[in-house]
């Protein structure tokens, strides 16, 4: 018997005569209870309401820029999950993990529930009416602030909410709407501004036999990815179309692809000239483009080709016999392409390939003409970002509202851009979670999440004819002390123009009255009301456009890219490859638990960050999975755990983007690092956007060593069994195939 | 020491259900358990209005569903939105006056839920199906609504507040699901009750 009187045997006899009742106090509902939990009726709901059957309602998924129609299933008036809305031709009926994780912005513990006013250096709750006046104080017509002292910055915004945002500047008489993606196409629609006349020309994977995608990571990230998985599987139907994919990290798209060529980072147009120099050499092909552009990539032989991008000269060669044999073909660039200093030249050398084999027309064609300017999309640039820090630098402004953008979090450190914020007087955030850029302002308000919220919402990429994708609430607010975000900016529009606006008492009746605007471009026979329903119901308008007509304009000046290899710092000897998380983008959904726990796709890592090396690097380094490594920029250090990974170029080193936060809640805060900081000042030279891949950096093994947290089992050895037959490249001999 | 214990833990079980007692019998003598551990009778569970069930269901003859809607159709019978009541109840002036009657009328005047207390409420990790019971015992067996609802819920239309009388546990479940039943009420083939853990389990 033991000390306490109680011995083992004892012990399990009480457990086994009071285990029902001990039961009781154990976690969640594990018993049969009466009277325990309340069972609430509903008072006068809608006649289709049957208590415990689900009912769906077509919104829009905000989670990222590309405006999926998506349908919200709920049940006893809560949202519980989303699905795709079939009648959207964006999502296709389909939805991505990120559309997913919608319903945790919801349900997020962390969310903000009530206004927090700056006192004494920290945030504390103040009810709508003080921060209101507060607003009014500030920023109203009695405030004595003008047009050029004010600042709005807002993520990428379209829509209805983009039109009142634009009217509370012009009645403040400001230009200042800065729109700011840390993500955004800004130089990949430069060049295709230059080159097509549009900025996104519309792509037809189903018309190619092959795809030569240039790191762009369509399955996972950039501009439409569930559409452009759905267009992937009919390319992918028989006959199966093929494709390659060249860029210095595997990413989601490269690792579906049939042949992935690692390439040094931002080599990808001179190599992209290398196989243009090839196809010119062709009769059939030599008088697709002018004369001055032939002579200009002849100097790009396979062997110079070889020298600067480290892919193997008779590549080159074959690539271009691919081309010529399976036409139609579709070339395409991303983001590991254009974010270096020539970026627009690279995208520009790699749309040549499309001219040359005649794809232009074919499987590249305009996008439709949306007949709503006001709602079109604004998808946002780092040159926003740097004319607001400038501003704040300069002490310009007086005050600035930030609304779906974090700008402490994504913006570089050599910007200083946290000193700079905190140097303006007066600085409001409208936020579902307080996030490191709310944490420096002095006024943060708690607006409804996208699910509670109404809005509409044009995509940048749209597929077929213009989209309008319509979202409505899902449910009732879950907080009473959260606001919509269109009903601020109709309170603040008011301000100044109460006479123009009072028709509308809030943001419901505005966007309603907007939308039944609409109605005569749809050739809609029936009442407004019926629109307006219709509408909401099917959760889009589509607007039966005209195409966008492309031109293809290209000099020998738009594509003079160095015939050099690029001069090597020994300080800094690997390339930094801020890699994009298809469910993390620019980090601002950290704080869901479901995408943190999601195994990244190629590494399936979970709930860190990591640093991608090659095993071989790794051998000679004598770096293992684990190791702590020191990766350090000219602009600040990062301390991450190695992961070998052979799907990257031995002289890169990929970081992936969205993690590190300092806030933003539980879930985020203090997981993983943030490559964002250790950016170098490296611009894109024709748009001055952030040469997000631009960045050199060194490597040094700390000593320290801890286990990666990953689902993936032993690859090589698949468990001791050969589960999986593999052959090495050269016994496939892939080479002759693809 | 460890047996004054148990004597005090089996002591305060039994008082505890004796204060609870009422003088009806369902599902077994107070106290009493059913194989797997369960009380075969729940506690008397007060509630916001003591809804005379023996009122409507005997006296008046209403069918159970007339007012559970969702029994026939979801997981859940629903306890009834209270547009329901009121949609009878405005028009029998005879009672408007009663307590419990304006009690109602209170509620709704606010629009707000009557905060009913769960008498039937199962572990989170089970799902019983509603629609699955009634629609094999009630449409296709044809059997009385009163003998349906009460294999599970007892003779609730003898009761004024509802009070569990049978033991809703695993065991019990199991003990019905393995009898056979009647397909319908002309199709004289039995079957069982499904068995697999998914069924229910999810």
């Amino acid at each position: 018997m033991s000390e306490s009187g109680i011995n083992r045997r004892d012990f399990l006899k009480v457990l086994g005569l009071g285990g029902s009742s001990l039961a009781l106090t154990g976690c969640g509902n594990t018993d049969i209870r009466s009277g325990d939990e309340l069972i609430m009726p509903n008072v006068h709901p809608e006649d289709f309401v049957v208590p415990g059957l689900s009912v769906f309602y077509a919104s829009t998924c905000t989670q990222c820029g590309s405006a999926c129609g998506v349908m919200g299933r709920v049940r006893e008036g809560r949202v519980l999950k989303m699905e795709g809305n079939p009648e959207s031709k964006i999502s296709g009926g389909k939805i991505c993990g990120l559309g997913q994780a919608a319903v945790q912005v919801q349900y997020n513990p962390d969310r903000l529930t009530q206004p927090m006013m700056k006192v004494g250096g920290s945030l504390q709750p103040v009810g709508w009416d003080k921060a209101m006046a507060l607003l009014e104080e500030k920023t109203g017509p009695r405030s004595g602030i003008n047009g050029e002292e004010f600042a709005f910055m807002t993520g990428a915004m379209s829509g209805h909410l983009k039109v009142l945002v634009q009217n509370y500047l012009d009645s403040l008489g400001s230009k200042n709407h800065f729109v700011y993606e840390a993500l955004s196409p800004a130089v990949s629609f430069a060049a295709n501004k230059q080159v097509y006349g549009v900025d996104m020309p519309r792509l037809h994977f189903d018309k190619a036999k092959l795809i030569v995608s240039f790191g762009s990571d369509f399955l996972g990230t950039g501009a439409s990815p569930v559409h452009f998985a759905a267009e992937y599987a009919k390319f992918r139907k028989a006959p199966r179309g093929t494709l390659i994919q060249i860029e210095p990290k595997m990413t989601m798209t490269g690792a579906n692809a049939d042949r992935w060529i690692p390439i040094i980072p931002g080599t990808e147009g001179v190599f992209a000239l290398g196989v243009a120099n090839q196809l010119l050499k062709h009769e059939e092909f030599a008088q697709s483009v002018p004369s001055d552009i032939v002579s200009l990539v002849a100097k790009y032989d396979p062997e110079t080709v070889s020298s600067i991008t480290g892919v193997r000269s008779e590549l080159v060669g074959h690539l271009a016999a691919l081309l010529w044999e399976k036409s139609p073909s579709l070339v395409i660039s991303g983001a590991s392409v254009e974010g270096h200093t020539h970026g627009v030249q690279n995208a520009v050398a790699i749309q040549l390939l499309n001219k040359i084999l005649g794809n232009v027309g074919k499987t590249l064609d305009g996008q439709a003409q949306s007949p709503f300017p006001q709602i079109a999309p604004n998808a946002g640039s780092f040159a926003a970002l740097k004319s607001v820090n400038d501003g704040m630098g300069g002490g310009k402004f007086k005050a600035i509202f930030i609304y779906g953008a974090n700008p402490v979090f994504t913006a570089p450190s050599f910007m200083g851009l946290r000193d700079n914020l905190r140097k303006v007087p007066f600085k409001v955030a409208f936020v579902n979670a307080v996030d490191e850029t709310a944490e420096e302002c002095d006024l943060v308000l708690p607006i409804y999440t996208a699910v509670e919220d109404f809005g509409s919402h044009v995509a940048w990429y749209q597929p077929e004819g213009v989209e309008i994708t319509m979202q409505q609430p899902l449910m009732e607010k879950l907080y009473s002390d959260t606001r919509s975000m269109g009903d601020i900016m109709l309170d603040l529009v008011k301000q100044r123009r109460a006479d123009e606006y009072k028709a509308w008492p809030d943001f419901f009746t505005y966007l309603k009255t907007a939308v039944i605007n609409i109605k005569p471009a749809v050739k809609y026979a029936d009442t407004d009301e019926h629109f307006w329903y219709d509408t909401l119901s099917h959760g889009v308008i589509q607007v039966d456009a005209p195409q966008q007509q492309i031109g293809s304009n290209f000099s020998a000046a738009m594509l003079d890219l160095p015939v050099t290899a690029e001069a090597q710092d020994p300080k800094f000897p690997f390339y930094l490859v801020p890699s994009e998380r298809h469910y993390f983008r620019d980090g601002r959904h950290a704080n869901c638990g479901w995408l943190q726990e999601s195994p990244d796709p190629l590494t399936t890592i979970v709930w860190d960050s990591w640093a991608e090396i090659h095993p071989k690097t790794a051998e000679s380094m004598g770096i293992k999975e684990g190791d702590y490594l020191e990766v350090s920029s000219q602009n600040g250090t990062l301390k991450v755990k190695a992961y070998l990974f052979p799907g990257i170029h031995p002289d890169a080193i990929s970081i992936p983007l969205g993690q590190g936060h300092e806030s933003l809640g539980r879930f985020a805060k203090g997981v993983g690092v943030n490559p964002f900081k250790i950016l170098n000042p490296v611009f894109e030279k024709s748009t001055g956007e952030l040469a997000m891949y631009g960045t050199r950096v060194s490597v040094k093994k700390t000593g320290e060593s801890e286990i990666v947290v990953k689902d993936e089992g032993p690859v090589s050895t698949q468990m001791g069994r050969k589960l999986v037959v593999t052959l090495p490249a050269d016994v496939a001999q892939l080479s002759k195939e693809i | 020491m460890i047996h004054r214990l148990l004597a005090v833990l089996s002591l305060a079980f039994f008082i505890g259900n004796a204060v609870n007692a009422e003088p009806f019998v369902q599902g077994g003598p107070i106290g009493s358990q059913t194989s797997d551990g369960y009380n075969a009778l729940g506690p008397v569970v007060q509630q916001p209005i003591e809804f005379p069930h023996y009122r409507h269901a005997r006296d008046m003859g209403i069918n159970c569903m007339y007012c559970h809607t969702g029994a026939r159709r979801g997981y859940v019978s629903a306890i009834p939105r209270i547009d329901k009541c009121i949609g009878c109840h405005q028009n029998i002036e005879s009672v408007r006056n009663k307590p419990r009657i304006k009690k109602l009328f209170e509620y709704w005047d606010k629009k707000e839920p009557i905060p009913w207390k769960k008498v039937n409420d199962l572990p989170d990790y089970v799902r019983f199906n509603h629609e699955r019971h009634i629609q094999r015992f009630y449409f296709r067996q044809n059997r009385p609504v009163r003998e349906v609802c009460g294999y599970c819920h007892g003779d609730v239309a003898n009761m004024t507040v509802d009070r569990r009388v049978k033991a809703l546990s695993m065991g019990w479940c199991i003990s019905c699901h393995q009898k056979d039943h009647k397909e319908s009420d002309t199709n004289m083939k039995t079957s069982h009750g499904p068995g697999e853990c998914w069924q229910c389990h999810k």
